[in-house]
């Protein structure tokens, strides 16, 4: 019977530590939300996943559909008001998404596990001029699933003029990282 | 058969007494590998070479011994594990002991000791296992395969030396006798071997194959166990009832991959919380004991898909895509309205509150505003489902929500949420607050507080119910179940079948009739009871022989 308890324990041992943590995909932190650790990621182009068509009702009560803006740069944030590390991006997205409205960059923002009042609270105590989709379901997430998703809060899509996944930024997006970006997407126009 | 780590314990065991005899009766195969595989604890003498070293270093590994100080080992590595704070179950309690512990955090880190289970050196110890009961099963596994393919080996020369022999005299020839014995044998199932005046037969070869599909199921219960481990993943979330989620990384309060799980792996379903029910025994002894609770949702599969209702128990696990889900706790999510300082609704939700006594639900909870202004405002407080006033102290008497109040306490300042350090939804960082107030106070539904100086209000709307579940997927749970079940039944079967040979002699005496010489070796009768087999089978035996002597003599005569 020796065997057998040694499996038994073994079996335990290896379930027990069974829970590792992927690479590319971040673990929970305790603060009952996945959170990211600013890493990025650019596709260059022909590595590029199609993004889903994503349509819905914003934060003001409008229905958007992304491919409204087909043959620009979209910006797709995935936020929450209630999120630290959206609150600190927040600002960052503000002055890129006024920067960028020469070069037609869309930013458009995903609202999840919200509620409106404080969301709207946020869009306006942040200056925030761009459209958020209403989705405190997260489904708009759901979507991206096979494509590119997105694995934390805040994450970031960029998608180019062809809306193909150009760029991922998963936590808290910097001015640099989508600066970057935003600058090689737009360089032709 | 059992301890597989030591091989010993098969030739120490039922050691055949007939080994004494010059004719080899241990099967070739099994007897001499055993030996050769057997754990050799001092490296043999004389010429040393790297092969030598390499399996000397093998056969440690897979020995017993190792296994067992593994073992040791692995039970070892996981008790700073439960005893310092770790990585990937409170961050926080890990930043605490650093600060705690300016000298010693640092040496422990580098030890892995914050994360235990990811750390390099407990994945080596169980690899090592791994490889270890591997290293043992897999050849074993070889050996039992080539056993039961076996044929019995000659007859010895002296059957008389057996445990269980007889002899008898008949008028046929040696080789008619042979024959009769052989029909006999082969009659009753038995595996053949003859030669010239000797037969050997054998029976029981399940016995083998029980004994391998008992190994082989072994390996599949450590696959099927790995294969969660890499592929499965666990997660939880909370549901306010009205609420919906998706099974998507960003809509998860936490989420424990297996090492090959990406976010685009996670089963698409959404779901959402209708109403949640719980009641509660009301009197007797077991006051205050919930019993039943049910959470009744409405859940699509695939986005797009068809919305199904259903209702989630406790062990009455909902089934979607493969993974199940779990309603594994409950509690109060009371509705707070918060009023900035300019008269701008900032907050108005359901706010989930965590249950800090499971007698009473009496809840804890926090509320922030972090767009209010002027200030950014927060509040701390409990919710009681059944408030009650004792002796001018509020306390919570019954879990259900017959009298629900909350008791709130307002801060104003930098709530830190600002600064982009994620923190917990339950706690508030009253680093960079004061209080509004001195004292807390007390709200029935529908009343409000006002903070001095028109920095705003906060109103009790109502309550709601929320619901925590867990997402589980497992890939190795029916493999390790079906390997289980296989594992006991091989191990049932090698218990209760015997492996027992019959050994047949025929010859001529001196007086012209024919002797014939049967002996019966059982080669690990655990359960007894082959002396009364072989009884029976020698008297039938000797029943063949008379009766085809009969028969003989009739077409002779």
């Amino acid at each position: 019977m020796a065997l057998t308890a040694i499996a038994l324990v073994a079996v335990l041992g290896l379930s027990a530590c069974g829970g590792g943590i992927a690479d590319n995909t971040p673990a929970s932190n305790g603060n009952n939300f996945v959170a990211g650790d600013g890493s990025s990621t650019y596709y260059l182009a022909g590595h590029r996943t199609a993004a889903p068509t994503v349509s819905g009702t914003t934060l003001s009560g409008s229905e958007l559909n992304l491919s409204s803006y087909r043959g620009q740069v979209v910006v797709l944030n995935f936020w929450g008001s209630w999120c630290a590390p959206c609150r600190k991006e927040a600002p960052t997205l503000a002055v890129l998404s006024e920067q960028y409205q020469a070069k037609k960059v869309q930013f458009v923002g995903v609202d999840i596990r919200d509620q409106a009042s404080a969301a709207d609270a946020f869009v306006q105590n942040f200056g925030i001029s761009y459209p958020s989709f209403n989705d405190p379901a997260d489904e708009i997430a759901l979507d991206f699933r096979g494509a590119v998703s997105p694995a934390a809060i805040p994450s970031t899509l960029v998608l180019d003029q062809d809306h193909r996944i150009a760029g991922r930024v998963i936590g808290e997006a910097s001015y640099g990282t989508l600066n970057n970006m935003l600058a090689k997407l737009t360089a032709g126009t | 058969m059992t301890d597989v780590h030591t091989s010993q314990a098969d030739q120490a065991g039922p050691r055949d007494p007939a080994a004494a005899d010059p004719e080899p009766v241990l099967e070739a195969g099994l007897g001499e590998r055993d030996a050769a595989d057997a754990p050799v604890t001092r490296p043999p003498a004389g010429h040393f070479g790297v092969l030598a070293w390499a399996r000397w270093a093998w056969r440690q590994l897979t020995s017993m011994r190792v296994a067992l100080v593994l073992l040791f080992l692995l039970a070892l590595g996981s008790v700073p594990g439960s005893l310092l704070p770790q990585e990937g179950i409170d961050p926080a309690a890990v930043q605490e002991y650093f600060t705690a512990h300016k000298t010693l955090a640092p040496i422990l880190n580098r030890a892995g000791l914050f994360n235990v289970f990811a750390a390099p050196w407990f994945a080596a110890i169980y690899l090592l296992l791994f490889v270890s009961l591997a290293g043992c099963v897999l050849p074993r596994a070889y050996r039992l395969a080539r056993s039961a393919r076996a044929v019995p080996p000659r007859a010895p020369r002296n059957l008389a030396r057996l445990p269980n022999s007889a002899r008898y005299q008949t008028g046929l020839s040696p080789a008619e006798a042979s024959a009769v014995a052989a029909r006999f044998l082969t009659g009753r199932h038995f595996r053949l071997n003859r030669g010239d005046g000797w037969l050997s037969a054998e029976k029981g070869y399940r016995r083998e194959v029980g004994n391998l599909l008992f190994h082989v199921a072994l390996m599949g219960v450590l696959v099927s166990i790995s294969l969660g481990g890499l592929f499965g993943y666990k997660a939880d979330r909370l549901v306010v009832e009205g609420g919906s989620f998706a099974d998507t990384v960003t809509d998860l309060d936490a989420f424990h991959p297996g090492h090959f799980v990406s976010a685009g792996d996670l089963a698409p379903f959404s779901l959402t919380l209708n109403k949640f029910d719980a009641s509660y025994i009301e009197s007797g002894q077991d006051r205050d004991q919930p019993s039943t609770f049910n959470a009744h949702i409405t859940y699509t599969a695939q986005p797009g898909g068809k919305a199904r209702t259903d209702s989630l128990q406790v062990n009455h696990p909902l089934h979607v895509d493969g993974t199940k889900l779990y309603l594994i706790g409950h509690g109060y999510a009371p509705v707070f309205k918060v009023t900035d300082g300019q008269g701008k609704v900032v907050y108005d939700q359901a706010t989930p509150f965590l249950p800090a006594d499971q007698q009473t639900y009496l809840s804890e909870g926090v509320v922030k505003a972090p767009d209010a202004k002027p200030e950014q405002l927060g509040f701390a407080g409990v919710f009681l489902p059944t408030a009650v006033d004792v002796n001018g102290q509020l306390q919570s008497a019954f879990p259900a929500a017959l009298e629900p109040a909350v008791s709130m306490i307002a801060y104003r300042g930098n709530l830190g949420l600002n600064s982009g350090v994620a923190q917990s939804v339950y706690q508030l960082d009253t680093t960079g607050m004061q209080k509004v107030a001195t004292s807390s106070q007390v709200l029935t539904a529908g009343q409000s507080m006002k903070l001095p100086n028109g920095e705003g209000n906060l109103t009790f709307v109502g309550y709601k119910q929320w619901v925590s579940l867990q997402v589980t997927y497992d890939p190795g749970q029916v493999p390790a179940l079906i390997s289980g079940i296989v594992a006991l039944a091989g191990l049932l079967l090698s218990f209760l079948v015997r492996r027992r040979r019959i050994f047949v002699r025929t010859y001529a005496d001196q007086a012209g009739n024919t002797t014939v010489d049967v002996a019966g070796l059982a080669r690990s009768d655990v359960g007894g009871g082959f002396e009364g087999e072989f009884a029976e089978l020698s008297r039938d035996l000797r029943d063949q022989l008379t009766a085809s002597r009969k028969e003989t003599e009739v077409s002779h005569g």
